[in-house]
């Protein structure tokens, strides 16, 4: 093989690395390195002075490969590959040798810090010896888009991508639009009417012939890549069933969430007592202008309890972010109905983060609302007041602001339900190819820096379907949603990354090992050629199928054998 | 050819004798052979002593078939001596090849060997206590046997070999190719495995080969399979997908699983890898439970994944 002429950069990456691996010391061994032909170390390789380092050494010392040791590839790998690329060099002649997380982060011993650090480092030298020159590729993008579930985020993303003239098709499982925002009377913290906010954005919606809007409709099914899905969806119930074909480049996942079943904490006695009812029922009182007990009388005395099945380790263990400031919500809305009546407010935390929400808990003190703290693991109960009561209810409670066990009056109780995943969001997130955490939630790129993109290309996620959230910030993320699809739409065409996996057909023997496997559904059996192939644009590279083969035929370019053993006699 | 007789040794090494019996299976051809060639070595069949072997000159032999695996210093001795004495020297056999039945034993050590095979077995007398010495004196001398390795190597890790028969043991219709090759001249290029093809035993086999879940695995006698479709997808373990091809799919054609004798492909390093890699990935759950529950139906993954090629396993640090 033609000598290589490799230039090796040290990353001191301020004293993040240099505190714990003498760099200098990494650089002077990799300089002994066949091929080798300069090894420097500097403080910050991704700074542009380092950057530009590396640039003169191409020009000057004519590299053709380079090893940058520094952090995670994660972090800057398409940093220096744009360096490389700046320089006239094949981006995919760059090797990362991480020496920040993987080494100086995670030791405390200098030494041995230090020659991990260069056998990291010699590791990523042999193995850049085998790389290969990758050309980027480009695919069309549809314009169309596939927004699943006619709630506020879905609605809203509707309208924006609508807005600019872009088609959309927007699913919604029940008879009409809306989601839970539809079950809501007033909205917290500055009381303005659902209804209002949701009955002109739907009206858009019907105006707008950009959207095709699909009632009583599923999804059964996407196929394809970014920017040339097609989707089957499903209309109608039993009997009269229609299926519609949409070819789409985007998909956003707008599926929200189901409220907690309060009929799962005994305690509360919530389907026993008619008296105690969950917030989306006192929604539908507050909706139709009547808060009544079952007999039809107004209540002397409201209840209302934080915290039913959220920050639980019985139920679920995180908070379910909007029912503290629903809470406030009905003590203001319950006073202004009844203004007679006494509120109690029975909470944990109370958690009022938001714009606006702090003020809100001050102004529903200042109309009386009596809030007593329970402790987390110790729930107040609920029972039957005997007829020398002027109530119907007693909840003990274990005060934490007074200190004391105190039995409050009630006749009505509203538990505040949690936010849960919904029971099927499995299913979709199989149908689109999306993970989900511990708790049922879908989850994003990147919980900080791309929180409404997935790691299947194309398909985004926005409102409670990622986790409990209210309707500003649900709106906030559909709008990013359609913001991130416009760009790509805009663009015209989408980019691929030259990282994939192929099949040999010269060595595949069709035996099909491969094809379940591959969790982005990139793979193909071609029935006449008897032969399995990658579809590249689907393929995300992550190795399944080149590990599976049993025929070795299929190659992860970037990742081929002999660069991984290579690699691998680097380090030993 | 008249003037000078093809000159021919074959020999075994650990081997179970099948490679042997497969010559002899190519029926009258033999009878060619022995009118067209020398035998000047063949333990099974011809008298011939190793002294005979070294008053050879270098390179007197045309070709040695070399059958069996390297197990101990007699075997290594005499692949070296063959070696010398041979212009062409064939690893014959998957033992020759890859280590075969016999390289099994390299899970254990010799120690563990020596106690299972005379310390601690049923079929032994009682209380016997007695191990083979590499040297016993006795009244008529010094008695010397070969010394037993630590482990068992592939032919190749001991000599240079210039082409490999694969196959346990190859079919009688290999052994006329390569002889008759080595008669007309017409050998393939150097480190050439004869007779193999480049895919899977899968690319050549009939059977229907549709999406792979399995839910139990079966041995070939617990359940009656659908002859049409493929083995391994009705949960018996067979190791087609990983196997070499160009044996002539003879084993599920008789609706027997392949074994895996003719070796991994060209581009695989470890067939044993490949296998486990291949069962686990056709599993039909997602619950550790399950998984651990369809896995235990399978009784020796080590016997079925590297039956045949652990000597040359990546699990032996072999590249």
């Amino acid at each position: 093989m033609e000598e290589r002429r490799i230039g090796v950069y040290v990353c001191n990456c301020g004293t993040n690395i240099a505190k714990m691996v003498d760099c200098e010391a990494v650089a002077r061994e990799a300089e002994q390195l066949p091929g080798v032909v300069a090894a420097r170390s500097y403080k910050y390789m991704c700074s542009n002075p380092g950057q530009e380092m590396i640039q003169q050494d191409i020009r000057d010392l004519k590299l053709d490969r380079v090893v940058v040791a520094a952090c995670s590839p994660r972090m800057h790998e398409l940093t220096f590959r744009g360096a490389l690329q700046g320089a006239g060099l094949n981006p995919y002649f760059l090797e990362m040798a991480n020496i920040r997380e993987q080494c100086s982060w995670v030791h405390e011993d200098a030494r041995a810090a230090t020659s991990k650090a260069a056998a990291l480092t010699r590791a990523a030298v042999k193995r850049v010896v085998f790389h290969e020159p990758l050309e980027k590729r480009y695919v069309d993008m549809c314009p169309a888009t596939l927004v699943i579930g006619g709630g506020v985020a879905g609605i809203t993303a509707a309208l924006e991508l609508a807005g600019a003239d872009q088609p959309v098709y927007l699913v919604e499982r029940e008879d009409h639009l809306g989601g839970n925002v539809a079950r809501v009377d007033l909205t917290a913290p500055y009381l303005d009417s659902a209804r209002d906010i949701l009955a002109e954005r739907i009206a858009r919606v019907r105006e707008n012939s950009n959207i095709r809007v699909l009632l009583e409709s599923e999804v059964q099914q996407v196929t394809g890549f970014v920017g040339n899905f097609t989707a089957t969806i499903r209309t109608g119930r039993d009997g009269e069933v229609a299926t519609t074909e949409a070819r789409i480049g985007s998909v956003i996942v707008c599926t929200g969430y189901q409220p907690f079943d309060a009929a799962r904490v005994q305690s509360y006695g919530y389907g026993w007592f008619p008296n105690v009812v969950t917030s989306f029922d006192f929604e539908r009182m507050l909706r139709s202008g009547r808060i009544v007990t079952d007999k039809g009388a107004p209540p002397r005395y409201v209840a209302i309890v934080h915290c039913i099945g959220s920050r639980s380790q019985e139920f679920h263990p995180y908070c379910s972010r909007v029912c503290c400031m629903t809470a406030l919500k009905y003590a203001h809305e319950a006073k202004s109905a009844l203004p007679e009546a006494y509120v109690y407010d029975l909470y944990i935390d109370m958690h009022a983060f938001g714009k606006g929400c702090e003020d809100f808990y001050r102004r529903s003190a200042e109309i009386k609302t009596i809030f007593l703290m329970y402790r987390k693991g110790s729930a107040p109960e609920i029972r039957q007041a005997g007829p020398k009561y002027d109530c119907e209810m007693l909840i003990r409670v274990n005060d934490q602001l007074s200190g004391e066990e105190v039995d409050i009056p009630a006749d009505l109780v509203v538990l505040m339900v949690g936010m849960e995943s919904r029971e099927d969001a499995g299913k979709v997130a199989r149908m689109v190819n999306i993970s989900q955490d511990k708790d049922g939630w879908f989850i994003e790129s990147h919980p900080k820096l791309d929180p409404v993109a997935t790691t299947t290309d194309g398909v985004f996620i926005a409102g409670a379907c990622q986790a409990p959230k209210d309707i500003t910030d649900s709106v906030a993320q559909a709008r990013a949603a359609a913001a991130r699809i416009l760009g790509k739409i805009a663009r015209g065409r989408i980019e691929v990354d030259a990282v994939f996996a192929e099949v040999d057909e010269e060595r595949c023997s069709g035996c099909r090992m491969c094809n379940e496997l591959c969790p982005y559904v990139a793979i193909e059996y071609d029935e006449t050629k008897k032969r399995s192939h990658v579809i590249s644009a689907l393929c995300k590279a992550c190795g399944t199928c080149v590990a599976s083969c049993p025929s070795g035929a299929i190659k992860a370019r970037h990742f081929t054998d002999q660069q991984i053993f290579a690699q691998i006699e680097g380090v030993l | 050819m008249a003037e000078r007789k093809l000159q021919v040794a074959l020999y075994w090494g650990a081997a179970c004798g099948g490679c042997d019996v497969a010559v002899l299976d190519t029926n009258e051809f033999i009878l060619d052979v022995a009118a067209a060639a020398d035998i000047r070595l063949w333990p099974i069949a011809v008298d011939g002593k190793y002294q005979d072997v070294e008053a050879m000159d270098d390179a007197e032999l045309d070709v040695t078939l070399f059958n069996g695996a390297v197990r101990n210093s007699e075997n290594e001795h005499v692949a070296k001596l063959l070696r010398r004495k041979s212009k062409i020297m064939v690893a014959f056999g998957t033992c020759a090849h890859l280590g075969g039945i016999p390289g099994l034993a390299n899970q254990f050590s010799r120690e563990e060997i020596m106690e299972r095979a005379y310390l601690n077995n049923p079929s032994l007398e009682v209380g016997n206590r007695t191990l083979p010495q590499t040297q016993t004196d006795c009244a008529a001398g010094q008695l010397e046997i070969p010394r037993f390795y630590a482990r068992v190597y592939r032919l190749a890790d001991v000599v240079e070999v210039d082409y490999t028969v694969p196959g346990c043991p190859p079919h009688p219709s290999q052994v006329k190719a390569v002889l008759t090759a080595v008669v007309t001249g017409t050998l393939p290029p150097r480190g050439a495995v004869v007779g193999a093809s480049e895919r899977a035993v899968c690319d050549d086999c009939p059977r229907k080969k549709e999406e792979k879940r399995v839910a139990r695995f079966y041995r070939p006698w617990q359940i009656i399979q659908d002859p049409e479709r493929c083995l391994l997808e009705q949960g018996i373990l067979c190791a087609g997908s990983v196997t070499r091809s160009g044996c002539g799919v003879r084993c599920p054609n008789s609706n027997m699983p392949c074994r895996g004798c003719y070796g991994p492909l060209p581009n695989v390093r470890d067939q044993g890898a490949k296998f486990i890699s291949a069962v686990s990935s056709i599993v039909d759950s997602k619950d550790p439970e399950e998984i651990d529950r369809i896995l235990a139906g399978v009784p020796d993954i080590m016997g079925y994944a590297y039956r045949f090629g652990l000597p040359g396993s990546l699990l032996q640090r072999s590249l």
